[in-house]
């Protein structure tokens, strides 16, 4: 029978809670398969898909490849662990003129021949049955996989297909993913959904300094995102008030700091409204004004009782570009339309900030009024995983 | 609605509807085929060319297409000849045209890109220096759709009479056509592009004028519609509304009517001084700019008041310019705050003096914010 064994990474480390993730990951798992027709069944340290219409085996592992917390899927045959069932299936296989090897794993300890001595023997019929292969152990042009699980089933197979890695999503809490538009805020959400964390969105808009399209585009990131997060409800605040005022009002080297530092309080009073427990924004050390470590101290500084998560801060542009293409959030996140922090951009923006400084900056300014309407003009999107014209 | 934006297109005439209508519900009848009914249509059609011809002053062929990207492509591609031929155009061809320039000099072709003027006029004089016995084709475009520049295209013409007489002359008229009151024959043009929603026609139609049909070849194969030229059943419905607009279009009193519009919002806008008005060519088209202010913010805060104006095929990036304007030599700030004012007969005395105030007060209201 075929079916896709897959394996979960990190859960092993997991104490007397694991069933809680476990359960966490199957509930994903059947989102993640919605609309297919399949059965899934745990047997100890794998799952197993069964019933899958064999047409949609591409489809499935596709979708599985995007479950987070899976760490390795292998599509194979499931045979009664029987020795001469097991002979019977290797005896078949073909793999004439190329070097091979077998790999046995016995989970199942009652299983009456170990491990190494069943791969020598699975390996002597192989090559019987195909007189000019050979066995490379170190460099094997295929690989014959034998799981043989307590379940009483071995699962055969030849490949290993990588998948995320990190922890079912939902198990780390939910987050609030500053978006902006740019590369590196899709790629921050991503990376904390791999470590369990769900998030809601919030994209800042300067209308009309900054065009419609750029929402559209924030909208179409958000919607790839969903490939991976399920659906995702994104936060639309107008910042066009804050920009002016603090234009206006503050010297023009501070524009951006204070501009992110009542960002931060929005978000957090998002965070407080919709119960989320993190922030989680796209920075990386350095890379821009805003980027360095005073800068971020003095924007970090407004932020009460959550953490603010930056998974990107120790990465290059380079590693980031790198994950954005292989989320698809790139091509979108390279279109060409402003978004709220290139608009009133300073020409030499404050690198080492000073909370006494921006606090002296902030008090031209009715921070709590302003914070206050932003939050009343917030507007909300539900956005669904479904496909439509932006896929 | 106080609808600016007539460069990018215009309202579709309702009588342009019902004839569209008429084509696509009664006399829907493929023109290939063989019955009456047929025949009928076919006929309509052909009375469309003569109404083009008629309208464009000269004796040709007309070839209907989707559009002006269609017919420049069809102009330029058709006409390549393989060999040591050369390609000139100028610095403000539309995209439909510089782009396949671009194509031909990718190709290995020898292309020549003629400068514009302060004016927006091509340089005439470098246009002379670049063109000899080797140019297969000369593209200049009628009026700019950025700036309204009419280029002369007598001027022009005599230049290739003198330099390089076997060139093709292919001009795209997709902003003159009924708009300006002139006869193409004057000038010796061989292909000449024209768009029916640029006048009040639906979208998705146009034609090429063609002298001589040996200068071209089919670069796309089918049926052998339109003398081979261009395959595929004909867009008869789009094709009969065109013809409607064509004929309904007052050329001569639209044009001073649409002056005096032009004149009014010059004197609205020059009430501010900061404003700076490009007013060279055709009254349809009024590029201004606003220092200080980002075109595209400015168009956008109209939209507001329900104005709309257009940026044309400007800069949506601090990065990318306007090809069109830097060649004329407007800096990186200038390109960024230029805006398209195009009008049509459409609109009022009235609309044009309230858009005339509101653009000059959110103007001041923008500067103020982000000055």
């Amino acid at each position: 029978m075929k079916v896709l064994l897959l394996r979960f990474g990190e859960l092993y480390l997991k104490g007397h809670n694991r069933y809680v993730f476990e359960n966490m990951l199957i509930h994903n798992i059947k989102n993640m398969l919605a609309g297919e027709d399949f059965r899934i069944s745990k047997t100890f340290g794998r799952y197993v898909v069964t019933d899958y219409r064999e047409e949609r085996e591409i489809e499935l592992i596709e979708k599985l490849k995007r479950v987070f917390g899976l760490y390795s899927l292998s599509p194979a045959d499931e045979v009664d662990s029987d020795v001469e069932k097991i002979e019977d299936y290797i005896s078949k296989i073909k793999c004439e003129g190329e070097s091979f090897k077998v790999f046995v794993k016995r989970a199942d300890k009652s299983f009456p021949i170990s491990s190494m001595e069943f791969a020598k023997k699975l390996g002597e019929i192989v090559l019987n049955n195909n007189k000019n292969s050979y066995v490379d152990l170190y460099n094997p042009e295929h690989e014959i996989y034998v799981d043989i699980r307590i379940n009483k089933k071995a699962y055969i197979f030849d490949k290993i297909i990588k998948c995320q890695g990190g922890l079912p999503l939902g198990s780390s809490g939910k987050g609030l993913l500053l978006l902006s538009g740019g590369i590196d805020s899709p790629v921050a959400g991503f990376l904390m959904a791999r470590r369990g964390m769900m998030f809601e969105a919030l994209h800042f808009h300067s209308y009309p300094y900054t065009s419609e399209l750029a929402k559209d585009k924030v909208i179409t990131l958000a919607k790839h995102l969903t490939n991976y997060v399920g659906n995702l409800r994104l936060h639309i605040v107008s910042f066009t008030k804050v920009q002016e005022e603090i234009h206006k009002r503050c010297k023009s080297e501070f524009m951006i700091t204070i501009m992110r530092r009542i960002m931060m309080r929005v978000a957090n009073k998002i965070c407080e409204k919709y119960n989320l427990g993190a922030i989680i924004t796209g920075e990386s050390l350095g890379q821009v004004a805003s980027q360095t470590m005073q800068s971020m101290t003095v924007t970090g500084s407004v932020v009460k009782d959550i953490p603010i998560f930056r998974p990107c801060l120790a990465m290059d542009k380079e590693e980031i570009i790198q994950i954005s293409k292989s989320i698809n959030t790139y091509d979108t996140s390279i279109l060409p339309y402003e978004d709220c922090c290139t608009v009133f951009l300073p020409k030499n923006p404050v690198i080492k900030p000073t909370i006494k400084q921006a606090l002296g900056e902030e008090q031209y300014l009715n921070v709590d009024a302003l914070v206050e309407e932003c939050l009343e003009k917030e507007e909300i999107l539900e956005v669904s995983s479904e496909f439509d014209n932006r896929d | 609605m106080i609808y600016l934006d007539n460069a990018a297109t215009t309202r579709m005439y309702e009588g342009a509807v019902d004839v569209y209508k008429k084509y696509a519900c009664q006399s829907f009848y493929n023109m290939s085929a063989g019955y009456n009914k047929a025949i009928e249509v076919a006929k309509d059609i052909d009375e469309t060319r003569n109404l083009i011809l008629k309208k464009l002053g000269v004796r040709g062929y007309i070839i209907f297409t989707s559009g002006a990207t269609e017919s420049n492509n069809l102009a330029i591609y058709g006409s390549k000849r393989n060999g040591k031929w050369e390609y000139v155009f100028s610095e403000g061809e539309h995209p439909s045209v510089y782009n396949v320039a671009t194509d031909l000099q990718n190709q290995g072709f020898v292309v020549h890109f003629v400068r514009l003027k302060e004016n927006g006029q091509i340089d005439y004089e470098q246009l002379q220096n670049v063109i000899n016995e080797r140019t297969r084709l000369i593209s200049v475009m009628h009026v700019s759709n950025e700036t309204g520049a009419i280029n002369d295209l007598k001027r022009v013409d005599l230049i290739r009479q003198k330099f390089s007489p076997k060139a093709l002359l292919h001009v795209d008229g997709v902003q003159a056509f009924c708009k300006l009151d002139y006869k193409i024959g004057d000038y010796n043009i061989d292909l000449y592009t024209i768009s029916s929603h640029k006048f009040h026609g639906p979208k998705g139609v146009g034609a090429l004028y063609v002298k001589n049909l040996n200068a071209l070849k089919n670069i796309t194969f089918g049926g052998g519609q339109e003398k081979g030229y261009r395959s595929g059943t004909e867009n008869t419905s789009g094709i009969m509304a065109m013809g409607y607009a064509i004929s309904h279009f007052n050329t001569k009193d639209n044009y001073n009517y649409v002056e005096q519009l032009k004149n009014l919002l010059k004197e609205q806008l020059s009430v501010d001084k900061k404003i700076k008005i490009f007013d060279v060519g055709s009254p349809y088209i009024l590029s201004v700019t606003f220092p200080g202010v980002n075109g595209e913010t400015l168009m956008r805060a109209l939209q507001d008041y329900d104005i709309l104006v257009g940026n044309g095929s400007a800069c949506s990036t601090r990065k990318a310019g306007n090809r069109v304007l830097e060649s004329m030599g407007y800096n990186l700030n200038e390109i960024k705050s230029h805006v398209r004012i195009s009008f049509s007969e459409e609109l009022s005395l009235k609309e044009i003096d309230f858009a005339g105030k509101k653009i000059v007060e959110v103007y001041n209201n923008i500067l103020e914010k982000v000055k």
